[in-house]
C-alpha cells in the first residue's frame, strides 16, 4: 500500500461524494438540485465558491441541461462531474443516450430514488433500472467508504482509452445519502497519483476549434452499425477493467471491494443471496447470523450492474443449490425483479437450481434483518426440494 | 462470430473529419434552368454573388459567372440583378458540354 | 457598354475567411438558410464551432459517417440540448483559453419550442456564445409543421385549412421581444437581403460573445414550405423588412435601436402576396396579421425611444 492515511471523519453520504469528486479535479461541473441529491450540488458549489475546487460550475436550469453541459465539455476534452436522482435522471435521458453514444467519459453520481408514475420522494432503484439500456456503466455501492473509493475508480474506468464510456455510480437515497458514517477521505496527492497514469494514454478525440473535428456525425447504415458494435464491445471490456482497477486500488489504498461482484462467505456456501446497495450491508449481518444457526449461506453483492457481470456470477454461483435475489425495483412486464430476471438469463450456465425473486425496499420501506432472514429460510427450503414462490413482494405479504 | 466488416472510423466513437473526407453533392444536376449573363449589361455590382445561396458565383474581375457544377438554378441572381443582365435559360437548350 | 464600377462590392470586405462549406450541399434551391450558413464562418472565421441539432441545417451541418460537408468543427446535439451543450463547450474553451466562437445554430422550432428552456437558461446565466436562430416560421425539415414561431392563420401540415381548420389558431411567440427581456449582452435581428447589416451584426456578435450572451434572430423564409418561387426569396426577405413584418434592430445590454429605418412601411399584403402559404386568408385574416405587425412594431419603437 502506497497511500498515506487519509482524513477520517464522520460524514454524510452526499457530502462524501462531493468531497471525493473535488479530489478528482473535474474541470466542468453542472448540477441541478433534487432530493436526495441536493447536498452534492450544494457542497460542490461551496467548494467552487471558497476556491477549493478550481472548476467551471454551471448552475443549470434543469437536469437535461446538466447532462448536455458536461457531455459537451467532455467532448471538448474536459474531465466532468454531475449528480442527479430519479426524476432528474429520466429527464436527462436523451442526453444520457447521447453521452454514451458519443463515448464521452462523464462520471455521474445517481442517488437512487423512485421514479415518476406514483409521485414519491423516497429510496428505490427504479431510476437506475429505468436507464439500464442507456449504454452507461452502472455501479452500485454499499456504504459511505465505498462511495468515496468507487468514485475515484469511476474516473479511472471512464477515461481509460480502452473503455471511453460514461459511468454512473449509484447509491441509495436516504439510506446512504443522508447517512452520517465514519469515512476516510484519501489525500489529494494520492488521488492525483492514482489517476495520473491516464495522462500517459493516447488522447481521445476532442472538439478542437479550427481542426474540422465533427462530434455527432450521422451514422449511415454500416457507420451506425460500426459505432454501436464498438460501444457494445467496449462495455464487454469494461467488466475485466472494473476488476483490474479494483485490484490496483486495493494495492494503492489498501481497500478493495471485489470488482464486479463481492463474494461474501460464498466459497463453501450451499445457497446464496444476491443483493445490492445498502441492503447488501444488512444482508451480510443476516448471513453471519444464519451461519451460526448452521445454514451455509453466502452473499453475492452485485456492484457492477451494467455491463452485467455474467462471467463472475457464473463462477460464484455455479453448483449452488438455490439462489434468492432481492430486488429494490420492479421489472414491469416480467414476473421477477429486474436483477432476478437478468440472473435467470444466465441460469443455464449456473445450473438448474431454484432462483427465487424477492421485491422489497420500495419507497423507503426498509429491507430489514427479519425480511432477509425469511429470504434465507425460504431459499434454504427450496434447496431441499420444498415448493417455493417464484416471486414474492415482501411488503405485500 | 466471424467479422468480415472493415471499420470505416479510426475512432471508437463516430467522428467526422473534413480533412479526411470532404463531401460534395452534384447539385448542378438539380437545375432545370441556368443563368446566362449579358456581359454588356453587367456593372460588377456584385449583388448576384452576394445573394447566391450556394455562393457559386466566380469573380471574373469585371463580372461574375455561375459555377455550373453547383448552380441549382434558383434564379435569384437573375431576379436581383439591377441591370437585368441575366436571363434564366432552360437546361434543355444546352448540351452536356455546356 | 455600361461603365463598369470595377470596384468590388464592399460587402465582400466583411468576409475574413473563404467559404468553409462544400460547393454542393443539400439545401433546397433558393434556400436563404444556405446563404446564412455559408456567410457565418466567412465573417466569424475558422475558429468557430457550430452546435447544431436536427433541423434544416442538420443534413449539411452534421457529417455522414466520416465525411463532412464543411470544415468547421461541430457538435451535433438533440434538440433539447443545444444551448446547454453550447454552454459546456464555451465554458471549457474559456477555461483552456482556446480561441473559439461557439455558435448554436438552430431553427425557430428549437429556439422557440423544444430548446427554449435551455436557451432562456443560458441567456439568464449570460453564457458566452452566440445563439443564432434562423426563422422559417415552422418545422421545415420534417415537412412544414407549425412551431410557435408560425404566424396566425398560416397553413401548415399540422394546422391545415379545411372545413374546420383555418390554419394556425394562435399568433406567433414574439421571440425577439422575449429575448430582449433577458437583456443579453448583444442581440439583433438580421435579414439575408441586407447582407452588410447582417455581416456587421455578426462581427459585433463575435466580440460581444467574449463578454456575454448573444442572440441573433435571422429571417429565413422557406421557399418550399411557404410556397415561394425560388427566385423571389431575397425579394421576400427584403419585403419582410419593408413591411415591418421583420424589422431590423439590435440591442446592446438590452437597449434596442433600429439598424434599418423604414420610413413608410408597405402593407403586409405586399409580403403575403409573394407566397402561397397565406393564400387562403380572407380580408379579416390579413387584417389581423397587419394588426399584429403594427402592434409589435409600436411596442418595439416604444422601447427604442424610451430605454436609456
Amino acid at each position: 500500500m502506497q497511500a498515506k492515511k487519509g482524513k477520517v471523519s464522520v460524514m454524510m453520504g452526499n457530502v462524501v461524494a462531493a468531497n471525493v469528486a473535488r479530489l478528482c479535479r473535474p474541470e466542468v461541473v453542472a448540477c441541478y438540485p433534487i432530493t436526495p441529491q441536493s447536498e452534492v450540488a450544494e457542497t460542490i458549489s461551496g467548494f467552487v465558491a471558497d476556491g477549493s475546487l478550481d472548476a467551471e460550475i454551471v448552475e443549470v436550469e434543469g437536469e437535461n441541461s446538466a447532462m448536455n453541459v458536461v457531455l459537451a465539455a467532455s467532448a471538448a476534452g474536459a474531465r466532468t462531474f454531475t449528480a442527479t436522482s430519479s426524476y432528474g435522471l429520466v429527464y436527462m435521458y436523451d442526453a444520457i443516450l447521447q453521452a454514451s453514444g458519443f463515448r464521452v467519459p462523464v462520471v455521474m453520481v445517481n442517488v437512487n430514488r423512485e421514479t415518476p408514475g406514483i409521485h414519491s420522494v423516497s429510496s428505490g432503484q427504479q431510476d437506475m433500472i429505468s436507464t439500464r439500456d442507456a449504454g452507461w456503466v452502472q455501479i452500485i455501492v454499499e456504504n459511505n467508504q465505498e462511495i468515496a473509493d468507487q468514485l475515484i475508480m469511476c474516473y479511472k474506468l471512464a477515461e481509460d482509452f480502452d473503455i471511453q464510456l460514461p459511468v454512473m455510480m449509484n447509491y441509495d437515497g436516504y439510506y446512504l445519502s443522508y447517512l452520517n458514517e465514519e469515512v476516510e477521505i484519501p489525500e489529494q496527492s494520492d488521488v492525483d497519483a492514482f489517476l495520473a497514469p491516464l495522462k500517459n494514454q493516447p488522447q481521445r478525440p476532442r472538439i478542437i476549434p479550427g481542426a474540422s473535428t465533427g462530434c455527432g456525425t450521422h451514422g449511415m447504415e454500416m457507420g451506425y452499425v460500426e459505432a454501436r458494435y464498438k460501444h457494445w464491445t467496449a462495455m464487454d471490456r469494461a467488466k475485466q477493467k472494473v476488476d483490474d482497477i479494483d485490484k490496483e486500488f486495493g494495492e494503492y489504498f489498501g481497500r478493495s471491494y471485489g470488482g464486479q461482484i463481492e463474494e461474501y462467505r460464498m466459497k463453501d456456501a450451499d445457497i446464496a443471496i444476491l443483493a445490492s446497495g445498502s441492503a447488501a450491508g444488512t444482508a451480510k449481518t443476516v448471513v453471519d447470523t444464519k451461519r451460526e444457526e448452521g445454514i451455509k449461506v453466502g452473499l453475492v453483492k452485485l456492484r457492477l450492474f451494467r455491463p452485467f457481470p455474467e462471467e463472475r456470477l457464473i463462477k460464484a454461483l455455479k453448483g449452488k443449490k438455490a439462489v434468492g435475489v432481492i430486488d429494490r425495483s420492479i421489472c414491469f412486464g416480467w414476473k421477477y425483479g429486474p436483477m432476478c430476471m437478468e440472473l435467470k438469463a444466465i441460469a443455464p450456465a449456473i445450473g438448474s437450481m431454484p432462483i427465487l425473486s424477492y421485491i422489497d425496499g420500495l419507497a423507503n420501506l426498509d429491507i430489514t434483518v427479519p425480511h432477509i432472514g425469511r429470504v434465507v429460510d425460504e431459499v434454504s427450503a427450496a434447496a431441499k426440494g420444498k415448493a417455493y414462490q417464484a416471486v414474492t413482494w415482501i411488503p405485500m405479504e | 462470430m466471424v467479422i468480415k466488416y472493415k471499420n470505416q472510423f479510426k475512432t471508437e466513437a463516430p467522428w467526422s473529419d473534413a480533412n479526411q473526407k470532404m463531401l460534395a453533392l452534384d447539385t448542378g444536376s438539380w437545375r432545370t434552368e441556368r443563368p446566362v449573363l449579358d456581359k454588356s449589361l453587367c456593372n460588377y455590382c456584385g449583388l448576384c454573388a452576394i445573394y447566391c445561396p450556394p455562393q457559386c458565383m466566380k469573380d471574373m474581375g469585371d463580372h461574375y459567372e455561375a459555377n455550373l457544377a453547383f448552380c441549382k438554378g434558383c434564379g435569384i441572381c437573375a431576379h436581383e440583378c439591377p441591370k437585368k443582365a441575366y436571363t434564366m435559360k432552360p437546361e434543355g437548350d444546352f448540351t452536356d458540354a455546356g | 457598354m455600361v461603365e463598369a464600377t470595377k470596384k468590388r462590392n464592399r460587402v465582400f470586405d466583411y468576409f475574413c475567411e473563404t467559404d468553409q462549406f462544400s460547393g454542393g450541399v443539400a439545401w433546397c434551391a433558393g434556400c436563404p438558410l444556405e446563404l446564412i450558413a455559408r456567410t457565418v464562418p466567412k465573417v466569424l472565421g475558422k475558429n468557430m464551432v457550430f452546435v447544431g441539432t436536427p433541423s434544416c441545417s442538420a443534413p449539411v451541418l452534421h457529417g455522414q459517417n466520416i465525411g463532412a460537408w464543411h470544415k468547421i468543427s461541430y457538435l451535433a446535439c438533440v434538440m433539447t440540448g443545444v444551448a446547454s451543450s453550447a454552454t459546456g463547450l464555451s465554458r471549457y474553451f474559456q477555461r483552456t483559453k482556446q480561441d473559439a466562437t461557439v455558435v448554436a445554430f438552430t431553427g425557430d422550432g428549437c429556439a422557440t419550442d423544444i430548446g427554449f428552456q435551455t436557451l432562456s437558461g443560458a441567456a439568464e446565466r449570460n453564457e458566452r456564445f452566440i445563439y443564432l436562430a434562423y426563422d422559417n416560421e415552422g418545422y421545415m425539415n420534417t415537412g412544414n409543421q407549425r412551431s410557435s414561431a408560425t404566424q396566425k392563420g398560416a397553413a401548415t401540415t399540422t394546422t391545415p385549412v379545411g372545413k374546420i381548420g383555418k390554419g394556425k389558431p394562435t399568433a406567433s411567440k414574439n421571440m425577439t421581444m422575449i429575448m430582449l427581456m433577458h437583456k443579453p449582452r448583444y442581440m439583433a435581428t438580421a435579414n439575408p437581403a441586407y447582407m452588410e447589416d447582417f455581416a456587421k451584426k455578426l462581427q459585433k456578435a463575435k466580440e460581444a460573445a467574449k463578454e456575454g450572451f448573444v442572440y441573433l434572430h435571422v429571417f429565413s423564409p422557406c421557399p418550399v414550405g411557404w410556397r415561394i418561387d425560388s427566385n423571389l426569396v431575397i425579394d421576400v426577405c427584403r419585403t419582410a423588412t419593408r413591411t415591418n413584418w421583420f424589422p431590423l434592430w439590435e440591442a446592446e445590454n438590452g437597449k434596442p435601436r433600429f439598424t434599418v429605418e423604414v420610413a413608410s412601411p408597405k402593407p403586409i399584403t405586399d409580403f403575403t402576396k409573394l407566397m402561397r402559404k397565406f393564400s387562403h386568408l380572407k380580408e379579416d385574416g390579413l387584417a389581423e396579421l397587419q394588426k399584429q405587425v403594427d402592434e409589435r412594431y409600436s411596442l418595439l419603437k416604444l422601447l427604442v425611444d424610451n430605454i436609456k
